[in-house]
């Protein structure tokens, strides 16, 4: 957010966006840095689509101020932005063979006919579509589908692209591909791309910067290692991470530096929570609590199931009433079963504590 | 699983429609031929009769066997009114060519409008937008003899009587309200996501109409103006008091055939109408493919 004005490329300042009493975007704000892969983060129905609807000038907002490249694009018409977009349903145009889709944005610009062949050569080779030139959308599998309305998108070598979930209607297999594929056209176009997903995966694994969004407006932005390792609130801490955070009710010890968690006392590293506060919420990843060995001294708890996923297990462990979840390795796994026994610790300095009411993170 | 849905679509509708026996077996075949022979009898029963003698069409039991012959095809067109006079021209090869201009002109006159007017109502939907859409398919819940003497009346004054342009705008309104409702289906139908796309990649409007939407409901067009050139074509009460001398229609004209002094000439009416099959036969052969994707079009969900 430090960065020069000049290297923003999109901004959005309090937009607000409602569809008759339906409020869709609620004071949404963000900024992304040119040259950024910034993704916008939610589960579904929170206002991703119509925040990249917003951008593209399908959608023209009530309140707020959308820039891009410096300019007040709040409510100009679509033409001038130069911002492509990737639909979910890929939106390629059914009636037109794979070649004439890509032709279609440059036509509309007015590129000649030799420039317009020779860009489609181009895209069709780094997407490797050379082959399906001449075939019409619906006999192209997904992936391919989904290569071309990238082609599409990129033909026109737009300033901003705009990708709305484009792994969402493909097999698992095919994302872990498309990707890898959307990182490569990333680094190799260089443009500014905002993607938005569902999906906390991709968002980890794709974002340089990722907004999360939560009813109509960001909760936290910031790099996934940020979001992950300090999250504004509970809501961004169970958004971020697989598996979930752990979350247990607790209340502040009296001394106002120690909590009473439902199976034991610890100590808060640091801060000292304010005056006042009594109910809170304490949140432990999974990844961070460790299952002792037998002579060691921890937390009592029962095996309820086991999750192998090959490398991991996650251990799903009642625990003082409580159910957690913790993630240990395959080989560490080996000896539990369900409704065996342990016990368990974790760093104190690894709990998050969160205000019971608000939400927001504490330390 | 959505493109092998598609494709065993596309070959049901495409391509099987040629292939003779297909997955259904035999049996239901053979059920199949047997229930379209019944359907077509009576169709087969006209272009027989058209071939037969004035004898050979009124015998007892129906001839099946018998020496074909033209002469009726012949006198549609020329013949004597009485025995020993003079062949006359019958005016018949006018009264096709009205028929043709008249259904050709109104169908794609509904058409255009329809369309617009259809894509207004689809994706620009007003308040209130069922209740304009109900009240246009009221104007034809109005049995045809209710309204024929007040459109008399006004086509009277309105010096349209007898006119092309009566007709043509009468048929035009009557092809209208289906056409609005049939075409408002099929852009129901389209993917709001592709038309934002082409807005994206920097189409106006009019072209987004033009080159994306248009091109998607071909189809629909098609089967359209099948439906409407069928119920145009066919037209007889309106025709009868709405046309003249000059623009009479094939029906009406078939209709005053009708007598004579041997009788009603069954041979004669059988090759009219064996001629007024002709030209909706090759447009409904033309446009088959694209029809059958345009009626069995929304039934199925993609």
């Amino acid at each position: 957010m430090t960065a020069e004005s000049g290297d923003i490329a999109v901004r959005l300042d309090s937009i607000t966006k409602r569809f008759g009493s339906v409020v869709a975007l609620d004071q949404m704000s963000f900024e992304v840095q040119r040259g950024r892969l910034f993704v916008v983060f939610g589960p579904s129905s929170v206002g991703k689509t119509t925040t990249l609807r917003t951008i593209a000038g399908l959608e023209r907002p009530q309140e707020g101020k959308l820039e891009i490249n410096g300019r007040d694009f709040t409510q100009a018409p679509i033409a001038g932005r130069n911002v492509s977009m990737v639909f979910q349903s890929f939106a390629l145009y059914p009636h037109l063979t794979v070649r004439e889709n890509f032709a279609y944005p440059l036509k509309e610009a007015g590129t000649s006919a030799a420039d317009i062949a020779k860009r489609i050569d181009e895209i069709a080779q780094i997407l490797s579509l050379g082959h399906r030139l001449d075939n019409k959308p619906e006999t192209l599998s997904g992936g391919e589908q989904q290569r071309v309305a990238l082609g599409r998108s990129l033909i026109r070598r737009p300033d901003i692209l705009l990708l709305d979930e484009p792994l969402t209607n493909l097999d698992a297999k095919l994302r872990d591909d498309m990707r890898t594929e959307i990182k490569r056209l990333h680094r190799q176009f260089g443009i500014t791309i905002v993607y938005a997903t569902p999906d906390e995966l991709e968002a980890l694994s794709m974002g340089e910067e990722i907004a999360v969004m939560r009813e109509g407006h960001v909760v936290q932005t910031g790099t996934p290692d940020e979001l992950y390792l300090t999250p504004k609130d509970l809501y961004v801490a169970q958004k971020i991470g697989s598996p979930t955070m752990n979350v247990i009710g607790a209340r502040a010890g009296s001394d106002g530096v120690s909590i009473n968690a439902p199976f034991g006392n610890f100590p808060l590293s640091g801060v000292a929570l304010p005056s006042g506060t009594d109910e809170l919420k304490i949140g432990i990843r999974p990844a961070d609590i460790r299952i002792n060995s037998a002579q060691q001294e921890g937390i009592a708890g029962r095996v309820r199931l086991l999750e192998p996923l090959g490398d991991i297990t996650i251990v799903d462990v009642d625990a003082a009433d409580q159910r957690l979840k913790i993630v240990v390795r395959e080989a560490e796994a080996l000896s539990l079963q369900p409704g065996s026994e342990l016990s368990f610790a974790f760093d104190p300095a690894r709990l998050h504590v969160f205000d019971a009411e608000s939400g927001l993170h504490m330390t | 699983m959505a493109d092998t849905e598609k494709k065993s679509l596309a070959d049901r509708l495409g391509l099987k429609v040629h292939s003779g026996v297909g997955n259904a077996g035999w049996g239901r075949t053979l059920f199949a031929g047997v229930i379209s022979f019944v359907y077509f009898f009576p169709v087969l029963w006209i272009i027989l009769t058209a071939f037969k003698t004035h004898n050979d069409a009124l015998a007892i039991p129906p001839k099946f066997i018998f020496t074909p012959t033209l002469e009726n095809f012949v006198s549609v067109f020329s013949r004597a009114y009485s025995a020993g006079a003079v062949a006359q021209d019958t005016g018949f090869a006018l009264y096709f060519f009205n028929s043709v201009f008249i259904a050709g002109t109104s169908v794609f006159l509904a058409l255009a409008i329809g369309t617009l007017a259809a894509f207004g109502f689809s994706r620009y939907p007003l308040r209130g937008n069922d209740t304009y859409l109900f009240i246009i398919l009221t104007t034809r819940m109005l049995p045809a003899i209710v309204v024929i003497i007040p459109i008399f009346l006004m086509f009277r004054v309105a010096g349209l009587s007898g006119t092309y342009i009566g007709v043509i705008l009468l048929y035009t309104a009557f092809n209208l309200p289906f056409t609005v409702w049939m075409m408002k289906s099929f852009f129901d139908e389209l993917s709001p996501d592709v038309e934002d796309a082409a807005r994206i990649d920097g189409s106006s409007d009019r072209r987004v109409f033009f080159k994306i939407c248009l091109p998607q409901v071909k189809a629909g067009l098609a089967a359209t103006a099948v439906f409407g050139l069928i119920l145009t074509w066919n037209e007889f009460l309106f025709a009868l008091l709405l046309t003249g001398v000059d623009t009479r229609t094939v029906p009406v004209a078939m209709a005053q055939t009708i007598g004579g002094d041997i009788g009603v000439r069954w041979g004669l009416l059988a090759a009219i109408e064996t001629l007024f099959l002709i030209p909706v036969i090759v447009v409904t052969f033309i446009l088959q493919n694209h029809l059958l994707r345009g009626v069995t079009f929304g039934t199925v969900k993609r």
